[in-house]
């Protein structure tokens, strides 16, 4: 397989080039000793129009290959770049010319064939200088394009083609269509000579080298024309390259687009700094409008305000205050100016009324800046700038001028655009953290949540001779109601149900402290009445001020078929007597634990001990059930529990459960929730199966 | 919502209840107290004529004061529940720590 090798086509083009060069010198000085020995050489000048043109064609391919690979939007490069070669092209010329001077009458001064060699040197030399300048001036009339400016370049190519063969048709005579066809073309080098729009986007220094090279562009272009001409005057070059409509418009489109650009960047210098000015605040723009980044703080964003605000309206002073109940730290932002001179000013602006007025508005967020006139002796005008954040003006920036009236509205304007958006920048950074604060806690009231779950018993003790079932829900993540069971024997087994007053985060710290001590007393053997003082008196010691917990307890012997209760606070516990086909609210006496959380505790808790049947239904409930309100805000309450139980007595305890939730939830209302924690327990005694 | 009215009658402060003490504003509740125990009352009357509810975290609020009360020689009663308040109130067991009076006469006579 033939590996190609890569051509390189700026080289190719570069060698055919000279060669075209070579072969257009040799077919012209053949022709030169043919007249000159009066033989017929037999080479027509078409021959040498064909390499000419050849010639144009290999130095455009060079070029525009040369250019497009080194394209750099650098237009100082491009114009140093003709600069350069026509200065180069100039040199060589001129050269020649004191070479032909220091000559004078010389032999050698009128030998036709070096006179002929350099004429061919100059006018490849001076080719190379137009196609190439040519082609970069192309690249700044393309610099913004548009479909039109496309359309008008192409325009200008063909008709440039066209001028290259227009030789063969007018044979180099200066005649009225050589003139037609110059003008056409200078009127289209004219057009495209309107593209100037790389010039703005020179810094001022930049636009002062440019006119540098532009003069030397110029200088070159109009000693290489005199030049051609002073050729095309002396009449000793039998087959004239230069008088070629294609060369003669590339001189007038070069200078024409060249002047052009002279002028304009002339005239733009005094304006170059309002470019300059709109540029940085741009960049400004873009830099506070980019949200903090994670490591930065508030403080930058502020600092990155004030230097915007203060290039923006040239200020010769300025700071920011903030508020200090705001917490951005170290704001105490100082420029070009003293601590003691602030203090002046501040007083200064605090004298005027309108400063004042503006100041202690009730409606920051419709906040103008203002522009306050001083009468201190170095600063005469300031600006103040409120920064409202989130609808609260959480400080403002003073900007100071030594000149009278130093603000102009297009300042203000473009000011208070960079104050709003560093104050959005800041307040996304803030609600940015809130939202990421927020996903924390979150998470961890999920893992609240988990763990109170776990405290919760998944398996409660139970013999044959009672079904049991319970159910809790939490009107938050975590709630404070508390059940559980215990075996003490194989014939006693315990019940509670608790509920710790409020609900939430509070409640659910006291719920799990409820558990340590149900599981800590419930191995000392303690009767229920005794355990409730013991539990006061560990929980008084554990409760906040103002909580308390209510529970309930029952110990069960099953061997005796007794139940000894005791209620601290609690919501009375609904019992159901199979026999008798009734059921009661069991309400006696009994505090609260960590209500009184002294000795005094003793005398307000009571026990009940009572008998149990087959049949007979215990429903413990926590004070979220009975409470319960629907839209008209009627509480569920006592009766409906008793007689919903009533009702169901005879299913197991499961279906009774889920019967009283499914009521509550009726009763409620479809979709509404019930913003407190209720919890039940529900205990059926039967018959053991065997 | 809860309103709190106060006024003076007989030389207790009266402090009247309107609406509901939740856990929401039973804080209000806490503020109105411990602004009369800072300006010197020693005598605190609660109506709870227009008290229709009274959660644990409101209950907690009177629970708080029980201490200091006793301590200071300050006396609060409660006066005028409706039923479903008292009901409240009893199964707590705070009755038998607070005085609870039918009317505000009772509670003066008392």
């Amino acid at each position: 397989m033939i590996k190609l090798p890569s051509i390189h086509i700026g080289k190719l083009s570069l060698l055919l080039a000279i060669l075209v060069w070579l072969a257009l010198l040799f077919v012209d000085l053949v022709r030169l000793f043919g007249m000159i020995n009066e033989i017929d050489s037999g080479i027509s000048d078409e021959i040498t129009w064909i390499l000419e043109i050849v010639f144009f064609f290999t130095l455009y391919g060079f070029y525009s290959y040369s250019i497009e690979k080194n394209i750099q939007s650098d237009f100082l490069n491009l114009l140093w770049r003709a600069a350069s070669t026509g200065i180069f092209a100039s040199g060589v010329a001129l050269l020649i010319e004191l070479f032909y001077m220091s000559l004078g009458d010389s032999t050698l001064a009128s030998e036709l064939f070096l006179k002929n060699f350099f004429y061919h040197v100059n006018f490849a030399l001076t080719t190379i200088f137009l196609i190439s300048s040519a082609l970069l001036w192309k690249h700044l009339i393309l610099y913004q394009k548009s479909k039109k400016v496309v359309k008008q370049w192409q325009a200008f190519e063909f008709a440039m083609l066209v001028a290259m063969f227009f030789v063969f048709f007018n044979k180099n005579n200066f005649d009225y269509s050589f003139f037609f066809g110059m003008v056409i073309l200078l009127i289209i080098s004219a057009v495209l000579s309107g593209n100037l729009k790389w010039i703005p986007y020179l810094t001022f220094k930049e636009k002062w080298k440019s006119l540098l090279f532009l003069f030397f562009i110029l200088v070159c272009i109009g000693y290489l024309f005199r030049r051609f001409m002073a050729y095309s005057e002396a009449e000793t070059y039998q087959v004239n390259l230069t008088d070629n409509l294609f060369l003669m418009a590339l001189f007038g489109f070069i200078f024409i687009y060249a002047l052009f650009s002279f002028l304009v960047t002339l005239f733009n210098l005094p304006t170059s700094s309002v470019f300059e000015q709109k540029l940085t605040e741009a960049i400004n723009f873009q830099r506070l409008s980019q949200s903090i980044q994670p490591g930065e703080n508030e403080e930058q964003v502020l600092d990155i305000l004030l230097d915007s605000c203060m290039s923006a309206s040239y200020a010769d002073a300025a700071w920011i205050e903030i508020n200090p109940e705001e917490q951005i730290i170290g704001t105490n932002q100082l420029r070009f100016l003293d601590e003691p001179t602030k203090h002046e000013l501040s007083a200064l602006i605090k004298n005027q009324k309108n400063a004042t007025d503006w100041a202690t508005t009730d409606k920051p967020e419709m906040l103008q800046p203002l522009t306050v006139k001083l009468t201190h002796p170095r600063y005469e005008s300031t600006l103040l700038v409120p920064i409202v954040i989130n609808k609260t003006a959480i400080g403002r920036m003073v900007l100071c001028k030594e000149v009278r009236d130093g603000f102009n509205k297009e300042m203000v304007n473009i000011i208070s655009t960079f104050v709003r958006q560093a104050c959005i920048a800041v307040e996304n950074h803030r609600l940015l953290n809130q939202a990421i604060q927020n996903e924390r806690y979150q998470e961890e009231l999920k893992i609240a949540q988990r763990v109170q779950k776990a405290l919760l018993p998944t398996k409660l003790d139970h013999p044959d001779s009672f079904g049991i079932c319970a159910f809790s829900n939490a009107a938050d993540e975590v709630g404070g109601d508390y059940y559980d069971t215990f075996k003490l024997d194989e014939n006693r087994y315990v019940l509670i149900i608790g509920d710790v007053s409020g609900k939430g985060t509070s409640a659910a710290f006291h719920m799990s402290q409820m558990k340590g001590v149900f599981h800590s007393l419930i191995q000392l053997n303690l009767s229920p009445a005794q355990f409730m003082i013991k539990a006061n008196s560990a929980l008084s010691k554990c409760l906040g001020k103002n909580h308390f917990i209510t529970a309930s307890i029952f110990f069960i012997d099953i061997a005796e078929k007794k139940i000894c209760h005791a209620r601290a606070g609690h919501i009375p516990t609904l019992f159901y007597k199979a026999k008798d086909d009734k059921s009661e609210f069991m309400l006696f006496d009994g505090l609260g634990l960590g209500i009184l959380r002294n000795k005094q505790y003793e005398n307000h808790v009571h026990e009940k001990t009572f008998n149990y049947e087959s049949g007979d239904i215990l429903v413990l409930i926590t004070d979220g059930i009975v409470e319960a309100k629907n839209q008209k805000g009627q509480q569920f309450g006592f009766e409906r529990i008793r007689s919903l139980v009533e009702i169901h007595h005879k299913k197991s305890p499961l279906e009774i459960q889920n019967q009283l939730i499914e009521s509550l939830h009726v009763f409620v209302g479809g979709d509404r929730l019930i913003d407190d924690d209720y919890s039940m327990m529900v205990v059926k005694f039967q018959d053991p199966i065997n | 919502m809860l309103r709190i009215e106060k006024t003076t009658e007989n030389h207790s402060e009266i402090l009247s209840l309107f609406g509901e003490v939740d856990a929401s504003n039973s804080v209000i509740l806490d503020e109105a107290i411990q602004e009369l125990v800072d300006g010197g009352s020693k005598s605190i009357l609660i109506d709870g004529k227009n008290l229709e509810y009274i959660s644990s975290a409101g209950l907690g609020v009177f629970m708080s004061y029980l201490e200091d009360f006793q301590e200071n020689g300050i006396s609060m009663k409660i006066c005028d529940l409706v039923p479903r308040v008292f009901e409240v109130f009893k199964i707590l067991g705070l009755d038998q720590l607070i005085p609870i009076y039918k009317d505000r006469a009772a509670a003066f006579a008392d």
